[in-house]
């Protein structure tokens, strides 16, 4: 038994974190927040070069062949900005998929270029039904002249207006996981993609109008497609409980300094009991989230069957970030609504991501069903 | 990361021998749910008996020192025990030893060495039972303002006087490890002190308080305590351990313990049976466990149950790794109670009013949940009630005073 981070793991740990004090320190992170695309030209060519892009990526396809712990330990960092851009999007889940899903020369003609950065994925899945089980996924494509064509919408995908190719998750038949994975150029006639406005980060719609995909667009083999999206899934959430506990210790620490230097009635209001709760039960989220995560980052890295590890780390991270952004403004009270306090950054992140990929009702019930009750 | 120890070929056959001989020691009665107090006694002896039978191989307290009687194992070989004691539904101690846990790591840490060499075997041995006296009936959660019970030097001894309250569980002890006031006019923290005496001595009387829990030797919670009087009870100098008005430094050692700061690494015993019953048992024709309300229940229980055990995981790894800790005791301590009691309602929720009655006919089996119902509010107070787990959290978070507080010393204690 060893909780501890590896050498190299704090190594990366240090990297990341100055890299990110240097180069997006709030006002930076603030700054980012109306942008439409959630891509920074400078921060995505500077994390190329750091390796992080390709970090789940084996070497064969341009990545650097780190576990999923050591990814997490990047992407804990990320989230303590919380650092926006298609890096979960692009580096992560959709290489994932693409790695799961794809025949060998789809990988290779793919993957490469999401390590250097010059390709941004971004998987679609979910549509206005809202569902994130393969029942949702209602978009089917016409087959015209051996190729697909699209008609429709995809929404809440993540980054869509930053990426230059999508996976396109699509019914092609009957049965309940017939679905197929198609790699749709972002730039193709007929697509159109746009952040949708209001209280959430860079989740966008993406509309299809008489799209022509070729018939080589298709990822690996038809109606195999839940079943690759699932595993790329399985090892994908894990990292964004990661990023999801990286931003609750930031919350944390942020709460914890204001109690200590915020005086009211003449000491600093972290001597008051209700106050000291609100950051009791922040710390409390904060840590579940931790070690839920980092069990199931540990089950999937051994090997070890780590289905319902999964969806119970997503679940406890979704509730404690949202709780813990409750929380801190409970603590903060007005000054933690001012945008340029960067507060609101994270809250807005942990309205998102809570229902991105699945809210916690939805993964406790898979929760339950993994451990065949 | 790794959670889970990696066992060597040594370790798995030690596992072997451990389960061969809990199979061979451990009477299918010992587990039973006692019918009346004369039987509530006889399963105690039963236990005290498998005590002794651990004590002499050295699992009783397993990686205590062995040249004090305990069993010099290292954590690995702890947790092998802890695992096979555990599905056997026991504790190590298998009945309640509150005083003897936390008093001997106490003793190690701050006694001499011919208090420790006098102390310290009976109890690793399993010789003695013992409880702790802490609360008084002016001093529960402000446990530096105990002053009720008091001692008074006299000649080569003390003489102590006062009562206690919550204290140990049924049956009665062998030894008692009590805090008493030393020096009434003294400075707050600097006028306690510690005494580990025996239970027998004239002049001690104990009275059993009637309480909502049930259970009378769960292992490390009790449903039944006693209130103890002292009437001018003299004892030797020598069951003073750390020093006269040093006992608050004593304590923390004891505190950080009883917190939660050791960890814990067992199973969750109420969600397994939980689960189980749920399985079996049908409402209108379904399983409760397929119907998606009780579900949605189970797997909210499961998942806090989960997150108590990584808690306890992180805790027993930060203790004998030897890390830094910090809020994490008390920490832990908060979850399992704020928990338990959260649970009630919830398996209330999910089983209905089938976890209220101990009926054998229309009860859960045994009443284990009844038990729950009872027990998951009684553990709110004991070893601080969940609002001074938080003010302990804060304070070593750094938040609650000006200097921020450290947690309590427990290396050389496990």
């Amino acid at each position: 038994m060893d909780l501890s981070l590896t050498e190299s793991q704090e190594m990366l740990r240090t990297t990341a974190r100055s890299f990110m004090q240097r180069e997006t320190p709030v006002d930076v992170v603030v700054g980012l927040q109306k942008a439409e695309s959630s891509l920074e030209r400078d921060l995505w060519a500077k994390a190329a070069r750091l390796g992080w892009l390709g970090i789940v990526l084996p070497a064969e396809y341009g990545g650097s062949g780190d576990s999923l712990s050591d990814a997490a330990v990047l992407y804990e960092e990320l989230g303590r900005g919380p650092l926006p851009g298609p890096f979960f999007s692009s580096g992560v889940l959709g290489a994932l998929t693409v790695l799961e899903a794809g025949t060998d020369e789809q990988r290779r003609r793919i993957l490469p270029g999401v390590a250097t950065g010059e390709t941004v994925l971004t998987v679609a899945i979910t549509e206005p039904n809202t569902s994130w089980g393969p029942g949702g996924i209602t978009l089917a494509p016409q087959g015209r002249n051996g190729s697909f064509v699209l008609n429709g919408t995809k929404l809440f995908v993540s980054d869509a207006t930053s990426a230059t190719d999508l996976i396109v998750a699509v019914r092609t038949g009957d049965g309940p996981t017939d679905v197929s994975l198609l790699h749709v150029d972002a730039k193709a006639r007929g697509v159109s993609t746009r952040r949708l406005p209001g209280f959430l980060s860079w989740q966008c719609e993406v509309s299809f109008d008489n799209v022509q995909v070729p018939a080589t667009s298709l990822l690996g083999e038809a109606q195999r497609g839940w079943a690759a999206l699932s595993r790329a899934l399985e090892r994908a959430i894990p990292i964004l409980c990661a990023y999801i506990v990286g931003g609750c210790q930031a919350v944390y620490e942020k709460s914890v300094l204001y109690t200590q230097t915020r005086v009211q009635f003449g000491v600093p209001i972290g001597r008051f009991q209700r106050v000291q709760d609100h950051v009791v039960r922040l710390v409390n989220h904060l840590d579940s989230a931790r070690w839920a995560t980092w069990e199931a980052l540990w089950k999937l890295d051994t090997g070890r069957p780590a289905t319902a590890s999964v969806h119970m780390a997503k679940a406890v991270a979704s509730e404690a970030y949202l709780d813990v952004c409750n929380a801190a403004h409970e603590v903060h009270a007005g000054m933690g609504v001012l945008i340029e306090y960067g507060l609101p950054a994270h809250t807005q992140m942990s309205r998102t991501l809570f229902h991105y990929l699945g809210d916690p009702r939805w993964h406790k019930r898979r929760m339950a069903d993994a451990l065949e009750w | 990361m790794d959670f889970e120890v990696t066992y060597t070929e040594e370790q798995q056959r030690f596992r072997r021998e451990v389960r061969a001989w809990l199979e061979a020691n451990v009477a299918p009665s010992m587990l039973r749910t006692p019918t009346s107090a004369e039987d509530n006694y006889r399963r105690y002896l039963e236990l005290r008996d498998l005590g002794r039978k651990l004590g002499a191989k050295g699992w009783l307290y397993p990686t205590a020192p062995a040249k004090y009687g305990g069993g010099g194992l290292d954590v690995d070989h702890a947790i092998i025990l802890e695992e096979e004691v555990d599905r056997f539904d026991l504790s190590l101690p298998p009945y309640y030893d509150s005083g003897g846990r936390l008093g001997s790591a106490s003793i190690l840490v701050w006694g001499t060495e011919e208090q420790r060499q006098a102390f310290l075997p009976p109890i690793y041995c399993g010789e003695v039972r013992t409880w702790q006296l802490l609360t008084e009936p002016g001093a529960g959660s402000d446990l530096a303002g105990v002053r009720m019970t008091t001692a008074v030097r006299d000649g080569d001894g003390y003489v102590i006087r006062g009562q206690k309250i919550f204290v140990g569980s049924d049956n009665g002890t062998d030894r008692i490890w009590m805090i008493v006031n030393t020096d009434p006019k003294g400075k707050r923290h600097e006028n306690l002190s510690w005494f580990m005496i025996d239970a027998s001595l004239p002049g001690i009387t104990m009275q059993p308080m009637e309480l909502m829990g049930t259970g009378g030797e769960g292992g490390t919670d009790s449903g039944v305590k006693q209130t103890v009087f002292f009437d001018d009870v003299r004892v030797p100098a020598f069951a003073l351990v750390g020093g006269e008005n040093k006992g608050w430094t004593v304590a923390t050692t004891h505190l950080e313990l009883e917190h939660g700061g050791g960890g814990r690494i067992g199973r969750n015993r109420v969600w397994d049976r939980l689960l189980r019953y749920c399985q079996e048992t049908k409402r209108d024709g379904v399983p409760l466990s397929q119907q998606q309300d009780v579900r949605d229940s189970l797997a909210d229980i499961y998942i806090k149950t989960e997150v108590q055990r990584l808690f306890g995981l992180r805790n027993f790894y930060l203790t004998y790794a030897r890390k830094p800790k910090s809020y994490e005791g008390p920490q832990l301590s908060y979850y399992r109670k704020t928990t338990g009691l959260w649970m009630t309602g919830a398996i209330l929720e999910a089983v209905g009013p089938a976890a209220l009655t101990t009926d054998p006919a229309w009860g859960a089996p045994s009443g284990f949940l009844e038990t729950q119902q009872r027990n998951g509010i009684v553990s709110v107070h004991p070893g601080g009630t969940t609002d001074i787990q938080r003010v302990q959290m804060a304070r070593r978070i750094g938040i609650g005073r000006s200097t921020r507080e450290k947690a309590g010393t427990v290396h050389g204690a496990e």
